[in-house]
């Protein structure tokens, strides 16, 4: 299958075995992966928590999200390349465990809340942005991120968790 | 000094042979569980300290000053607080006399005391008063970065760091 051996050729190149067989790669990008959910995981938490009322609310949600976003792009950049490196030491080993399918999934969906979001209630966002509360579509919104991020999370853990220590 | 650190001992005893010390260590799905909800509070602590502290050094949230933007965001700082330290307090306590002698857990708890000091006090008056001069509100925000950074770093280190026994607790 093409998906096969495209995991045994990434598994295969150098910077796979690099990541794979020096002493430091793997801490080192695991950490950066880990501390930069201290950026990332937190302003969509709190961008979850805006579109539910729930924190924030003194300031406007267009404001909440042209303030975060860009902080949200980069920090998320920063979790797809080291979750991609990491992935790279060993991506046929990774690609066995159910956690990471599921995570795969999971941000897929993610990803699909956030296009349904800016096709439905994010495109009148002007018309509720100063209202006092959030309309129940931008609070579904919020519940669906919130619980798909969770999940992320989880099943995070869970690829450590099953994976043999390196 | 060595009576205290006689009473630390015995406390990490204490947590290792508690009931719940007992229950995380015995239970396969347990202690991932717990660590989830430690993964989770540290995103919206992290969030909650690096936007507080984007606003001290001048990245203003919207209209709102540091102040406004502190007290909105103090409970669920707070609350992330709590959350990290009771799943921390019950991690530790699955393997608490190994963390005794471990280098990496002494660093981090210390980075964490100094971190909640420095929160509940300079860091919040800085916040809180109207008139701090500038370059005092961005020293106090490079302090607050650097304290939480240590904690995280030093709880890094700690899956990688295998411990040498403390002559206190013997082989």
């Amino acid at each position: 299958m093409i998906l096969d051996s495209a995991l045994v050729w990434l598994h295969d190149t150098s910077f796979g075995t690099m990541i794979r067989e020096s002493v430091w790669a793997e801490p080192i990008i695991e950490t950066i992966h880990v501390l930069t959910l201290g950026v990332f995981l937190g302003f969509v938490i709190l961008l979850d928590l805006r579109l539910l009322d729930l924190a924030l609310r003194r300031t406007p949600v267009s404001t909440v999200f042209r303030q975060l976003n860009p902080w949200l792009f980069g920090s998320f950049g920063i979790m797809i390349v080291t979750g991609v490196s990491l992935f790279a030491g060993d991506p046929v080993l990774f690609y066995g465990t159910i956690f990471f399918k599921l995570k795969m999934l999971m941000l897929l969906a993610a990803a699909l809340n956030v296009v349904v979001f800016s096709v439905t209630s994010g495109r009148t966002m002007m018309q509720w942005d100063l209202l006092p509360v959030t309309p129940r579509g931008a609070k579904l919104t919020g519940i669906v991120s919130l619980v798909l991020w969770i999940a992320v999370v989880a099943c995070g853990r869970g690829i450590a968790y099953v994976l043999p220590p390196p | 000094m060595h009576e205290l650190a006689i009473l630390i001992l015995a406390f990490c005893r204490w947590c290792n042979d508690s009931f719940f010390g007992h229950t995380i260590r015995d239970s396969a799905w347990l202690f991932p569980f717990v660590e989830i909800f430690h993964l989770l509070a540290l995103g919206l602590l992290g969030g909650t300290v690096v936007l507080v502290n984007l606003s001290l050094l001048g990245i203003r949230f919207g209209n709102a000053s540091t102040a406004e933007l502190a007290r909105e965001l103090r409970p669920w700082m707070l609350g992330s607080i709590g959350v990290m330290l009771l799943s921390g307090f019950l991690l530790f306590s699955t393997e608490a006399v190994k963390m005794y002698g471990n280098w990496a857990f002494q660093l981090k708890m210390t980075f964490l005391l100094l971190a909640v000091l420095f929160t509940l006090t300079i860091h919040r008056k800085v916040i809180d008063s109207q008139r701090t001069a500038v370059g005092l509100q961005r020293a106090a925000a490079v302090i607050s970065l650097l304290l939480w950074l240590g904690v995280g770093l030093g709880g890094r280190a700690l899956g990688y760091v295998t411990t040498a026994a403390s002559p206190l607790i013997g082989q």
